[in-house]
């Protein structure tokens, strides 16, 4: 049995043509889309469904933990674990405190949103289906691409490519799937 | 290929993936990478003989090592925030500035990072800043300035550094796409972890690295403060003023717009980049080194007005600044970076690639003179009636002020050769809202 391709690939030559596809296609009743570009298209990628609310939330709850924790630390080590009496000064110093506490609010916002974007991202991932496609190194330049996913419920190689076809694309080529 | 399918930032990859460089860059790396050897044999000095090799004594307990600590901050910080306003303000200038700003700020904060470690005497137990349970059972002193300043550069250098990286991805995922040898796309490759430029990694990046260059605000301001607040919290008269982070803050952006500038133009002229970072560009970095300059100069005369309604101490301490043994110091300060900078009011001067050089040097020299006043001039006026003896720096320490110069145009040259300077993914964004607008 030969394996289930990855999918079906349309090469545009310019944006308005991809986003053009992508709306054709999801008016075809395709759900399981990919589209690849040189550069951000954040207006496709939110009709594409991409939702990036959880962005904020990763770095405000990080700042929050990193915050308690430098806070939280600080106080334990002053006040409880080794109090010492500088000149009077209360053991709780707060405002003292406090220039750390933001910084590492930060260094935890900044460190969890980037690492967390690669984890969303599910990168590096070196090897991937679609870099086996001819021309694809072209997305990383001047080239669009849109990609429909062997996973959509009514996809069927022939109709899917006579589909594309019809968007009138450079080329369509097949996806074959990863070893 | 037909010639229209040439893609706009083609010149920009083809930078880094040239075979060869040309005689001046491997000069110009033999030369910094000359002062790193130097510097590493002044910092393995300094670790088997002591800080006593510096010149450094009572009264003056800071010399070269706090002196060029906050100017190499002045410069991270500057760049930083810089580098992230444009991002924010999504300005035009952000494609061609914004890559190298950030660079400049990360090579920066690795040179700032050198001096406080070597500058403890044991550098080797650095790491006795940072909270672990220590077997003296010991804890950091926190309401300490000291310890604020080590989160701050951790901070500053993970953060920066991590922001640097993740805005290159794409970039990387473009030169390892033109590679034309295998090695070099694999290399590549690996650092751009796979990035295939799906629209939805695309929505996701964009808002981390957004919300991310939000966060450089904030940090930028907290950190410089924190170099302030370690001259403003001692009881030394002419350092004890509240309105030093923010003399920090005002001359460390100045000197690291000045910066930018002077790359900038270096680049564009090396590089041959003027469709990049083209003459708009250059006249508006010129204006904002420009006001940058002029709000030094308010800062200055800040300080004379500030000093006129303290009490009578912090009035002779600034008045010994300025006409006692280290006036020098002051009024070079002065005119290198508020009274040079006035040739930008100048088109001619914004267009030109020497006055640039010299405008971004000038600056760059100008504050490195007011850190060294800051120091020494403040430390000459104690409160005690000190030993009199003036300050001067080593040999040992004047290398490894050239050291970290070095250092820091060997890091800068090397990006300059392996990756590209200027944003390509922001570039062909902005080509295409052109066309299609």
């Amino acid at each position: 049995m030969t394996p289930l391709p990855y999918g079906i690939m349309a090469e545009f030559r310019r944006a308005e043509d991809l986003v053009e596809a992508v709306r054709t296609a999801r008016r075809a009743g395709y759900t399981k889309l990919d589209a690849f570009s040189p550069f951000p298209l954040t207006d496709l990628a939110h009709e594409l469904g991409v939702r990036t609310t959880i962005i904020p939330w990763i770095a405000f709850l990080a700042a929050l933990v990193g915050a308690g924790l430098q806070y939280g630390s600080q106080y334990w080590m002053n006040v409880v674990d080794y109090p010492l009496n500088v000149g009077g000064r209360p053991l709780n110093s707060w405002p003292a405190f406090i220039p750390s506490t933001l910084i590492v609010a930060i260094l935890w916002a900044g460190a969890a949103t980037l690492i967390g974007l690669l984890v969303i991202l599910r990168l590096p991932r070196l090897h991937h289906p679609v870099f086996a496609v001819h021309d694809f190194r072209r997305a990383s330049e001047d080239r669009f691409f849109l990609c429909i996913l062997a996973e959509d419920p009514i996809f069927m190689m022939q109709e899917a490519r006579a589909f594309l076809e019809t968007l009138s694309p450079l080329a369509v080529r097949e996806v074959p799937a990863c070893d | 290929m037909s010639s229209e399918a040439i893609a706009v930032t083609t010149p920009v990859a083809e930078v880094p993936l040239s075979r060869r460089f040309g005689r001046v860059w491997w000069c110009a790396l033999v030369v910094s990478g000359g002062l790193v050897l130097l510097l590493g044999y002044t910092l393995v000095s300094v670790t088997i003989l002591g800080v006593g090799i510096w010149g450094v004594n009572i009264p003056f307990v800071w010399g070269f090592d706090l002196i060029n600590y906050a100017w190499w901050i002045g410069i991270a910080n500057g760049a930083s925030l810089f580098a992230a306003i444009l991002v924010l303000r999504r300005h035009d200038l952000r494609t061609a500035v914004n890559r190298f700003a950030e660079g400049v700020a990360f090579f920066a904060v690795i040179c700032a990072g050198i001096f406080p470690i070597f500058h403890l005497g044991r550098p080797w137990l650095f790491y006795w800043t940072f909270p672990y349970p220590a077997t003296f059972e010991v804890w950091p002193q926190f309401r300490s300035t000291l310890t604020w300043d080590f989160w701050a550069i951790s901070t500053h250098a993970i953060v920066t550094s991590l922001l640097w990286y993740v805005g290159l991805i794409p970039d990387l995922a473009t030169l390892r796409d033109r590679a034309r040898r295998k090695s070099v796309q694999r290399i590549y490759g690996i650092f751009a972890l796979g990035w295939r430029g799906s629209v939805r990694h695309w929505a996701y990046h964009q808002r981390a690295y957004r919300l991310v260059a939000i966060l450089v605000l904030p940090l930028i301001l907290i950190m410089q403060s924190t170099v302030a607040f370690e001259f403003a919290v001692t009881l030394v008269p002419d350092w004890h003023e509240t309105r030093q982070p923010l003399h920090f803050v005002a001359t460390g952006l100045a000197q690291g717009l000045s910066i930018v500038l002077l790359v900038a133009v270096l680049l564009r002229s090396g590089l041959r980049l003027g469709r990049y970072i083209d003459e708009e560009d250059i006249d508006l970095l010129g204006k904002l080194v420009l006001a940058s300059a002029i709000v030094s100069g308010y800062l200055f005369l800040d300080e004379v007005i500030a000093a006129l309604l303290a009490e009578r101490m912090a009035q002779e301490a600034m008045l010994n600044r300025m006409t006692g043994d280290y006036a020098g110091l002051y009024w070079t300060a002065i005119v290198y970076s508020v009274l040079i900078p006035q040739l930008l009011w100048f088109k001619a001067a914004r267009n030109s690639t020497i006055a640039g050089v010299f405008v971004g040097l000038s600056i760059g020299v100008g504050i490195w003179f007011d850190r060294f006043s800051i120091i020494v001039g403040g430390l000459q006026t104690d409160y005690l009636p000190s030993i009199s003896r003036n300050y001067q720096p080593t040999l040992a320490e004047t290398g490894l002020f050239l050291g970290t110069i070095g250092l820091f145009a060997a890091l800068l040259l090397l990006f300059v050769r392996f990756l590209p300077v200027v944003s390509m993914f922001e570039t062909r964004h902005d080509e295409h809202l052109e066309k299609s607008s």
